[in-house]
Order: structure tokens, then sequence, then C-alpha cells
């Protein structure tokens, strides 16, 4: 195995497992905790597809930033133990289970259609020079894409208010 | 496995011996100069019975908290109450390898760079692990299952986030007028024009701020405030575990100097000096650790000098002052550069 097919094998493996743990683990500040470690197996694959700057942004939003905060409401609302629900909700179960196997099947047929393997691709394939990746991506963000970016700036605000309005609601 | 592979992990192993063999000279000289410069402030001699001056004193302490039972306590979570210092420590060492330490060196016809990793995402990197750095805290707080140390984890967790916007909008800057992300190309920008202390000053105010609210040193060490939360986060580990936690602190410390030397007191490099040759480059080598050692001393000289914050009072410093303050700094000198006075 390439150096790059053992690290590809680790990042993506770390990342399945602790995504499943994810799901699994009935204590909210484990769950957290799991997806943390999914996080830094996703940052792991970017900086293998010569996305380092993706990488970095990824730990410091998601890891370091949205995840503290999860943490703190949980505990601050201190949940040691999930609430479980006394009905099973069937057709809840349904639904998901119809959207798992959908989005299953769609990942798997896109996978199946692809060209090469993706370990072969990442150790043999062309590595996108990453000099100036930054500026390319800025350029980008601010030409092309204008409208879409500001599109979703307005929308994080849109949902800042929401939350403030909600909660202010509920102190009256 | 390929010979690459074992190239990698071979390198990686020697620079993590390399690097814990300094940080625990670091660690031993910067304990007892805490605990002196502690004594001096406060009139008193400090420890000064093992070796000169009392040197030896954390070489006495390290192996006493070997030694010492480690009590875990019945209701914790055993895995993670065990596992949480041992994370805590991660961010810290790993963090330094892309702070430039120095000129290049040459050997034998090669220029050897003084610094691990010159990544082009550079300081980027350096913040993804100061923003997670915070978990072995949170973690050790919450497998404690302890009213206090879920206190101290609750106000770690919203005092790194509040202040890590501002040190992070702070940052952009400075690298606004370096043009670039990478330490390297900082250090040298500063070099060819002014340090940032003084093009930024306000930038750099923050920056310093911030970092001691991020270290969780006085007067921002609410999560372990020990006249309210006995010991914070802290309070249920013991020997070598303590010792962990206490180790992160003065490795975080360094990081901290390190990132201010680095963004804003010019690197390694010094004005109107221009360092050459391998002679030269150990020169500029230890230029940078004066230079972080003397703010390592501020570090602690303001511990013994100033209160503590209350922690409604860190809020509003953090969110109303420092964040707007921030980013007007950063438009102001955005305006700078794009006005083409700037030099990137």
């Amino acid at each position: 195995m390439s150096a790059a097919a053992v690290v590809f094998a680790f990042a993506s493996g770390l990342a399945i497992v602790f995504a499943l743990l994810m799901v699994l683990l009935k204590t909210p500040v484990k769950s957290v905790l799991a997806l943390v470690v999914t996080f830094f197996g996703l940052a792991i694959l970017s900086v293998q597809l010569a996305a380092p700057f993706i990488a970095a942004i990824q730990i410091i939003v998601y890891a370091g930033a949205i995840l503290v905060l999860f943490l703190f409401v949980i505990m601050l609302l201190n949940l040691n133990e999930e609430a479980r629900e006394k009905d099973a909700r069937p057709v809840q179960k349904a639904l998901g289970l119809v959207t798992v196997v959908a989005l299953g099947g769609v990942l798997l047929g896109a996978t199946l259609r692809a060209p090469e393997a993706p370990v072969t691709r990442l150790a043999s394939g062309p590595r996108v020079p990453v000099a100036d990746e930054i500026p390319v991506l800025g350029r980008l963000l601010f030409s092309d894409y204008l409208f879409a970016f500001e599109a979703m700036s307005v929308l994080l605000l849109v949902a800042a208010v929401g939350a403030l309005i909600l909660s202010k609601r509920r102190m009256d | 496995m390929s010979a690459e592979l074992f190239h990698a992990v071979a390198s990686a192993g020697m620079i993590a011996l390399a690097w814990t063999i300094l940080l625990g000279l670091y660690l031993l000289i910067v304990v007892w100069a805490e605990r002196r410069i502690a004594g001096l402030i406060q009139d008193r001699p400090g420890p000064n019975r093992v070796g000169p001056y009392g040197l030896f004193q954390t070489l006495a302490d390290v192996p006493k908290m070997f030694l010492k039972e480690d009590v875990t306590p019945l209701y914790v979570d055993r895995l993670l109450h065990t596992v949480a210092p041992a994370i805590i420590l991660i961010p810290a060492l790993t963090t330094i390898a892309i702070v430039p330490l120095g000129a290049p060196v040459t050997i034998a016809g090669r220029t050897i760079p003084l610094v691990v990793a010159d990544v082009n995402i550079g300081v980027l990197y350096l913040f993804a692990l100061t923003s997670v750095s915070v978990y072995g805290l949170i973690i050790g707080a919450w497998a404690s299952n302890n009213k206090y140390s879920l206190l101290g984890g609750l106000r770690a967790s919203a005092q790194i986030i509040s202040y890590e916007l501002s040190m992070g909008i702070a940052a952009i800057a400075v690298f606004v007028s370096a043009g670039s992300l990478r330490p390297v190309a900082v250090v040298e920008w500063q070099g060819a024009h002014v340090w940032n202390c003084v093009g930024q000053v306000i930038g750099c105010v923050i920056f310093i701020v911030s970092a001691f609210a991020e270290t969780n040193r006085v007067p921002f060490d609410l999560p372990e405030a020990e006249s309210e939360l006995v010991g914070g986060y802290h309070t249920e580990f013991s020997a070598f575990k303590f010792g962990m936690f206490f180790m992160s602190e003065y490795a975080n410390m360094f990081v901290a100097a390190a990132m201010i030397v680095t963004l804003y007191f010019g690197g390694w490099t010094l004005p109107f000096v221009t360092f050459t040759g391998n002679f030269g480059a150990l020169l500029s080598l230890g230029v940078f650790l004066a230079k972080v050692f003397a703010w390592v001393f501020v570090f602690i000289w303001v511990r013994w000098t100033l209160p503590r914050f209350r922690y409604d009072q860190l809020m509003a410093l953090g969110w109303k002052v420092l964040l707007p303050l921030s980013v007007l700094n950063l438009l102001a000198v955005a305006w700078w550069v794009a006005s083409g006075k700037g030099g990137a």
C-alpha cells in the first residue's frame, strides 16, 4: 500500500467509525466529541485532496466553534442521558429508513460509476498546485459567486434574528 | 510500508523527540521563573532551596507528581477522565511546528529554513489547533461529574469562542498587509517594512488581550477561578493528570507568546540588522527566543499584578469592545492596502 492509501484508509475509517458512534452513543456530550473526531477525519481527507484551506476552515469553524457551542448548550442544560421518547414514532422511523436507503443508493451508484477507484486516484492523480489557492478562492467568491455568497450571509443573519425572536418570546 | 511513509514517520518522530526535550527544558525554566517572579512581586523569596537560586525546584516537583497517588473519583466518566489530560497537550505541542524560529541555515550547500513546516495555509493551521485546544479542558470538566468542574468547562467554552473571533479578525489584518498566510512571509514582510506592533497598534493590543483569554491566564482565568470554583476544570484531577493540565498551561503560554512575536513583533528579525550566514541564523534564533521569553515574562508579570475579571465584564469586553474594534481595524488596514499604500 502506498502512503496515500494508508492515510486515506485511516482518515476515512476514522470518520466512518466516529460518525457511527455519534449516532449510537447515548450521552449527548460523547456524541459531540465523536463528531469532532469525524471532522478531523474529513479534514485529513481534504488535505489529501490538495485543499488544505478547506481542511483548516473546517477545523476552525466546525470543530473549533460550532461544536464548542453545542457542548456549551449541552452542559448548560446539563443533559446527561438523551431523553427517550415513550412512543416509538413508527411513521418517522419508516421515513428515516426510506431516506437512508435512497441516500445510500445514490452514494453507491455514484461510487460504482466513478471511472477509477478513489484510492488509486488519490495516489496517482495530478496534484493541483496549491500555492495560490486562497487568492483564487477569494476572487471566485467575490466575482462569479458573489450572489450566492451574499445570499448565504443574509440567510445566516435571518437565522440569527429568528433565534433571537424565538428566545425573547419565551421569556415574556 | 513504503519508504516514503517510513521517512515521513521517522522524521515526524525525530521532530517530536526534539520538541519534547526542548519543552522539558522550557518548562523547567518557566515554572521556576513564574514562582520566583511571583515571590519578587509579593516581596517574598519564592523557592530558593533546591539548587542555585532554587533552579532545580521543578526537577524535584516532577517526580513528586509522578509518585503521588492518582485518585480517580468514583463517579467520573473513566475513559474521558483519563484521556482529557492527554488531549489538552496535543494542540499545545503541535502548533509550534509552523512558527519560523530564525533565518535559514546553510549546511553542506543545502539551505534549511528554521521552521518545521512552511505550509501555505500557515497561520490558519495554528488557529485551527488553538481553536480545538479547549476540548481537553471541556472534556476534563465534563468527565469529572462535579458541578464546579462543569461550571469551569462552561466558562472556558464561552470564553474561548468569544475571544477567538476578535483574535482571528485582528490576525486577518496582518495577513492582508503582508499579502500571505505564511508565517515566514509575515516575518519577512515585517523585516522589510515595519513591525506590525507599530503599523497596527490596535490589532496588536486586541491580539494580545485575546491571547491572554485563550490561554486562560489571569485576568481571564475564570475557568479555574479558585476563589469560586475550587479548581475549576481540574478540581478532580490529581498526580500526573493534574501535572499534564499544569504543563499545558505553560506550553500554551509559549505558543501564544510565539504567535504574538511572529505576527506583531517581527519574529526573528531586528530593525536595522540583517542576519547572514549560519552564525547570523543562530543569532536570529536567539533573538526570537529572547522575544518569546520577554512575552512569557509579561504573561507572568500580569498574572501576579492584576485582579480577575468578573464574568459579565469578560463577555462585555470580548463582544462589545474587542470585536467591533477588530472589525474597524481590519477595514482600516484593508482600505490602506487597497489604496496602494501597503507593500503587498
